[in-house]
C-alpha cells in the first residue's frame, strides 16, 4: 500500500516544490493542518461536547445559552480560561512546572504524526508511515505520563505528587498489557506500519443478509479489542481508571495547582489523549478510515470512530465508579497482563497454524 | 435476618431496674439524688466517674452513653451523663456530676465511653469544666487561641478575641521533626471536595494508606445552644433547630426541639397533628437519605455522575411536596409547640395525589439506584469490606442511626421510644450486618422504602379524617415558664441518628440551659476506627458513609 500519497507530499506536489524545500513546507503545512484538526476536535469536545454528553446521561440541558445549541460557549470558555491569572505557587520547582503542560499535549500531538486518518476528497491524511508507526505511536503516547510525574513532583503539594506517583503505577501496570495485546493485531497484520495494519483490515469476514462484515479486528478477535479497550482506559486515565486525577480523593492529582493557560494546556493535553486513544483503537482494532461509501470520505469515518470512542469515555465518566489504586494495579499486574500474553499466544498459533 | 421483621416482644424483655435498686448498685458512689423528668439522676463526687459509669454499663446495662452535658450553677459546675440502653431507650439514668466552682475538675468517662472523649472536649471548650484523665483535653470547636469558655458565667462577650494567624497551631508542625518514619502528613479540608462542608482532617499517610486520621470540627460553629438559650420556648426556638442538619431534615430536628418541650411543659399534642408531623418527617428523611446517596456516590464514582442527579430529582421531588406542605424548601419552621403552624394545603386532594404519585414512582427510583450503585461490580468492589465500624465499637462511640444500624446494631427511636404516630403504623426497622460503607448505603436505600411506607399510611389515615376533627394545634399558653429546676433529656429519630435535646427550666420563658445532642458529632468520631489502615479512597468513603453534615456537628 505503500504507493498512496502521504499528506506532505501531496501539498510540496500541489505548491509545486521539491527536493528539501518541499519537504519542510510540506510537512510543516500538514503538522499544521493535522494539529488543528485535533485541537479543533479538542475545542469543540472541552467546553462543549463534554457538558452536553454528560448533561444527557445526568438528565440536564447543559449549555444552551449562548448561540445555536450554546456552541458560542467555546470561544467564550476560551477566552475566560485564557483570561485568569496565572498563579505560580511558592516553591515550585521550575522550569519543570512550566514544561511540565507543554509535554503533555505535544506527546499527544505527536501520536497523530502517524496515524492515517483517512482521505477527504484527493487528500490522504497521513503525515507519515513509517516501518515501525504502531511501535512510535505508543511511544509517543507514553510520554504523557512523564509530564504527570513532572507536574505532580514540581507543584511542591503533595495532593500533586501522590497523583504523579499514582499515574506512573497506573501507566506501568497498564501499558504492557495495552502493547502486548496489540501485538497480536501485529501478528495478524504482519506488520508494525499503520497503513499496513488498516490494510488488512479491508477484506470480508463474512456477509449477513447482503451486508459484507470486514475483517476489522474487533470482530476477528472481540476479546482482544475488549481487554485492549479497558487498557486503553486505563492508559488515558479515564473513568473508571481516572486514577491520577481522582476529584474527590486527591483534589485534582498532579494539576491541582496549575491554573490559567498551563491549566487549559493540561486539560486540552487530556483531550487529545482521549483522541489519540480513540486513533489508536481506529486504527488497530477498527479498520481505520473504512466504511460504507466511497474511499474518499474516509476521513468522516475516522472522525465517527474517534468521536465515538470520546463519547464512551463519557459514557463511562457518567455511569462507573473508580476502582481504587491498589485495586487497579492488581486488575493490571495480575489480570490483565495474563490475559494479554494469553490473547498473544492464542493469536500466535491460531494465525501459525491455521493461516 | 435483617429482613425480619422487629421483635418488640424481644425489647419488653430487657430487665428493667427500679431507681432504687440502681442506687443499692451504685452504693456508697451516690451522695444525692437528682432526678431529670426523663430519668432517675444520681449525683456522684467528681473521681467517681469511671466507678460509676462502668458499674451502670456492665451491671445494668447502660449501654448508651447518649449525650455529656456540663452546665454552671451559681455554686457549681456540673456533668451530667445521660445513659441509655441500645436494647431499650427509654430506661434511662442520668449521673450527675457536680465540680467545684474554684477549681472544676471531674474524672473523664472516656475510660468506659470512648464516645466521652469529645463530649468532654466540648464541655471543656464550652464550660471550662476539666476532666482528669482524659487522654486528649483540648478545645475541639473553637480556635485553640481562644480566650475563656463561652458558655461559663464569667465570660466576657465584649472582650475581643484577636490572634494573628501565627498564633495559631501549625498542624505540621508535630510531624516534621520525625526524619526516621516514611510517613508524610496530609490536611484534608477545610476546603477539599470531599469532605461535605468545611471539615479538616489531619491524616498521616503511610504511601497511600492512612495511619491515622484526626477530624479536626468547629468550622460551623454558630451558637445554637446559646442563641437558643436566649430564646424564648413558645415562638423563638422553633426556626433554630431547621439549621441545624440543613439538608432537608428539617421537620426531623424541629421534632427533637418540640418533644423535649412538650414534655417539658406538659403539653399533649392532637393525633391529626401528630399524623401530619409523622408525614412530614419521613418526607424529610426520604430527601436527607437521597441527598445521602447522591453525595456517597459522588465520593466514589469521584465525579459528576448520573446517580447524583437522578438522586438529587428525586429529592426535588419531596422537595416540592414539603415546599407544598410548610411553605419553605428548607428552613421549614412548620412545627409549633402542641401541633403545627398549619393545615395541609389546599385543595387537599391535589396534595395527596402529588403525594401518591411520587409514591409510585419511588419504587422504580430505587430499583434504578440498585442498578447502578450497589448492583455494580466496580462500586461493590470499593465499599464491600472497607470502612469497618463493628456493633461493639459502633455502640462504644454512641453511633447512632443508619451508621449503628449498618452495623447491625439493631435501634431506632421510632420504634424503640415511640412518639409521634409511629407505633400505631406498618414498618419495619432495617438493619444490615456488613458493617461496612456498602451496608450503610444499603440502609438508608432501605429505609427509604420505609419510609414510603409511611407516608403512605399517613395520607390514607388524613384523607379519611373527619373535617370537623382536624385539630392541628393544643391550646398553649402563650407564655410558656416551666417549673424551676426540672430538666429533660429527650431524643427523637433525626436522619442522621439520635437527635437530643437536654433543657434545664429555671422558671423564666427561656431555657437555663440547652444542649443539643448531635448524631452526627458522635457519629464523626468512629471516622478514625473505620479509616485507620485504609487507603486514601476509602476514607472518603467511609466518610461519606457516615453522611455527616456540618451544620450539625458543629452546631
Amino acid at each position: 500500500m505503500g504507493t498512496v500519497q502521504l499528506f506532505p507530499e501531496f501539498i510540496s506536489e500541489t505548491l509545486g516544490l521539491s527536493g528539501v524545500l518541499g519537504d519542510v513546507v510540506g510537512s510543516l503545512v500538514a503538522a499544521a493542518v493535522v494539529g488543528n484538526i485535533v485541537l479543533a476536535f479538542t475545542g469543540v469536545a472541552g467546553p462543549w461536547a463534554k457538558r452536553k454528553i454528560t448533561a444527557a446521561f445526568t438528565d440536564r440541558i447543559a449549555v444552551n445559552r449562548i448561540g445555536p445549541f450554546g456552541l458560542l460557549i467555546i470561544p467564550a470558555a476560551a477566552v475566560q480560561l485564557l483570561a485568569k491569572e496565572l498563579i505560580v505557587p511558592e516553591g515550585v520547582d521550575r522550569p519543570t512546572w512550566d514544561l511540565a503542560p507543554i509535554v503533555l499535549p505535544a506527546s499527544a500531538l505527536l501520536g497523530f504524526s502517524v496515524i492515517p486518518m483517512g482521505r477527504l476528497g484527493p487528500v490522504n491524511l497521513q503525515i507519515a508511515d513509517p516501518e515501525v508507526g504502531l511501535a512510535l505511536v505508543f511511544a509517543f503516547a507514553s510520554i504523557a505520563s512523564v509530564s504527570l510525574v513532572m507536574a505532580g513532583y514540581a507543584s511542591n503539594n503533595k495532593y500533586s505528587m501522590l497523583g504523579g506517583l499514582r499515574a506512573v503505577a497506573q501507566n506501568l501496570a497498564y501499558e504492557i498489557p495495552l502493547i502486548v495485546t496489540a501485538m497480536s493485531v501485529v501478528i495478524f497484520a504482519g506488520t508494525l506500519q499503520m497503513s499496513g495494519i488498516v490494510a488488512a483490515q479491508t477484506d470480508v469476514l463474512f456477509s449477513v443478509g447482503g451486508f459484507d462484515v470486514p475483517t476489522w479486528y474487533a470482530f476477528v478477535n472481540p476479546f482482544a479489542f475488549v481487554l485492549f479497550l479497558t487498557a486503553n482506559m486505563a492508559e488515558i486515565g479515564r473513568n473508571p481508571f481516572d486514577i491520577p486525577e481522582a476529584p474527590t480523593e486527591i483534589v485534582a492529582g498532579y494539576q491541582t495547582e496549575y491554573s490559567s493557560a498551563y491549566f487549559v494546556l493540561f486539560y486540552l493535553g487530556e483531550f487529545v489523549h482521549v483522541f489519540l486513544g480513540g486513533a489508536i483503537l481506529a486504527v488497530t482494532f477498527l479498520g481505520g478510515a473504512s466504511g460504507p461509501g466511497p474511499e474518499s470520505i474516509g476521513f468522516l469515518w475516522f472522525v465517527v470512530k474517534i468521536w465515538g470512542f470520546f463519547l464512551f469515555t463519557q459514557w463511562a465518566r457518567s455511569a462507573l465508579p473508580r476502582v481504587r489504586i491498589d485495586q487497579l494495579i492488581e486488575i493490571g499486574w495480575k489480570g490483565m497482563l495474563v490475559l494479554s500474553f494469553a490473547n498473544l499466544v492464542l493469536t500466535a498459533v491460531i494465525v501459525g497454524v491455521i493461516a | 435476618m435483617s429482613l425480619e421483621a422487629p421483635d418488640t416482644t424481644e425489647t419488653d424483655e430487657v430487665p428493667e431496674r427500679t431507681p432504687d435498686e440502681l442506687e443499692a448498685l451504685l452504693g456508697d458512689l451516690v451522695i444525692d439524688r437528682d432526678d431529670h423528668l426523663n430519668a432517675p439522676g444520681f449525683v456522684i463526687r467528681p473521681d467517681a466517674v469511671q466507678e460509676t459509669l462502668s458499674r451502670l454499663k456492665s451491671e445494668a446495662g447502660y449501654d448508651h452513653l447518649s449525650l455529656v452535658t456540663a452546665q454552671e450553677y451559681e455554686n457549681r459546675y456540673e456533668s451530667i451523663y445521660h445513659l441509655k440502653k441500645f436494647d431499650d431507650p427509654t430506661q434511662e439514668v442520668s449521673v450527675v456530676v457536680p465540680a467545684d466552682k474554684d477549681d472544676p475538675v471531674s474524672e473523664s468517662g472516656d475510660a468506659v465511653f470512648r464516645t466521652a472523649d469529645w463530649h468532654e472536649r466540648e464541655a471543656y471548650d464550652l464550660i471550662g469544666i476539666e476532666y482528669d484523665d482524659h487522654p486528649d483535653l483540648r478545645r475541639i470547636l473553637l480556635p485553640e487561641t481562644w480566650q475563656g469558655h463561652p458558655l461559663s458565667m464569667d465570660y466576657d462577650k465584649d472582650r475581643p478575641q484577636i490572634a494573628t494567624l501565627p498564633e495559631h497551631a501549625n498542624p505540621l508542625e508535630d510531624h516534621h521533626h520525625d526524619s526516621e518514619s516514611d510517613t508524610m502528613f496530609l490536611n484534608i479540608g477545610p476546603h477539599h471536595p470531599a469532605t461535605h462542608g468545611v471539615l479538616h482532617l489531619k491524616t498521616i499517610l503511610d504511601g497511600e494508606q492512612v495511619i491515622d486520621v484526626e477530624p479536626d470540627i468547629g468550622y460551623l460553629h454558630r451558637c445554637e445552644e446559646q442563641m437558643a438559650q436566649s430564646g424564648t420556648y413558645r415562638h423563638q426556638i422553633m426556626p433554630y433547630p431547621d439549621r441545624w442538619d440543613y439538608i432537608s431534615a428539617g421537620l426531623l430536628n424541629e421534632w427533637a426541639y418540640a418533644r423535649a418541650a412538650e414534655d417539658l411543659a406538659d403539653i399533649e399534642v392532637p393525633e391529626y397533628a401528630q399524623v401530619i408531623r409523622t408525614m412530614g418527617a419521613e418526607m424529610c428523611r426520604i430527601a436527607a437519605h437521597m441527598l445521602a446517596l447522591a453525595t456517597f456516590a459522588l465520593d466514589v464514582n469521584g465525579d459528576f455522575t448520573a446517580t447524583f442527579m437522578y438522586a438529587i430529582n428525586d429529592r426535588e421531588r419531596v422537595q416540592d411536596l414539603l415546599e407544598d406542605l410548610t411553605g419553605q424548601r428548607l428552613m421549614f419552621n412548620y412545627f409549633r409547640l402542641g401541633g403545627v403552624v398549619w393545615d395541609l394545603p389546599e385543595p387537599r386532594g391535589e396534595f395527596f395525589s402529588k403525594t401518591r404519585d411520587f409514591l409510585d414512582q419511588l419504587p422504580g427510583s430505587v430499583e434504578e439506584y440498585h442498578d447502578l450503585v450497589t448492583a455494580n461490580e466496580i462500586f461493590q468492589m470499593r465499599t464491600i469490606d472497607t470502612g469497618i465500624l463493628p456493633p461493639e465499637v459502633a455502640k462504644n462511640y454512641g453511633a447512632t442511626g443508619p451508621v449503628a444500624r449498618g452495623s447491625g446494631v439493631d435501634y431506632d427511636l421510632r420504634r424503640d421510644d415511640p412518639y409521634g404516630y409511629y407505633d400505631e403504623l406498618e414498618w419495619d426497622v432495617v438493619t444490615e450486618d456488613g458493617c461496612d460503607n456498602y451496608s450503610r448505603l444499603l440502609v438508608r436505600m432501605r429505609e427509604v422504602e420505609e419510609s414510603a411506607k409511611i407516608i403512605e399510611q399517613c395520607i390514607d389515615l388524613l384523607e379519611d379524617w373527619p373535617e370537623e376533627e382536624r385539630n392541628i394545634q393544643a391550646n398553649v399558653p402563650r407564655t410558656l415558664r416551666p417549673d424551676d429546676d426540672t430538666e429533660i433529656y429527650r431524643a427523637v429519630e433525626a436522619a442522621k441518628g439520635e437527635l437530643g435535646i437536654y433543657m434545664r427550666a429555671d422558671g423564666t420563658d427561656k431555657p437555663a440551659r440547652f444542649k443539643i445532642r448531635s448524631p452526627c458529632f458522635s457519629n464523626l468520631q468512629t471516622l478514625p476506627e473505620m479509616a485507620n489502615g485504609e487507603y486514601i479512597p476509602d476514607v472518603i468513603a467511609a466518610l461519606g458513609s457516615l453522611d455527616i453534615v456540618l451544620g450539625e456537628v458543629d452546631r
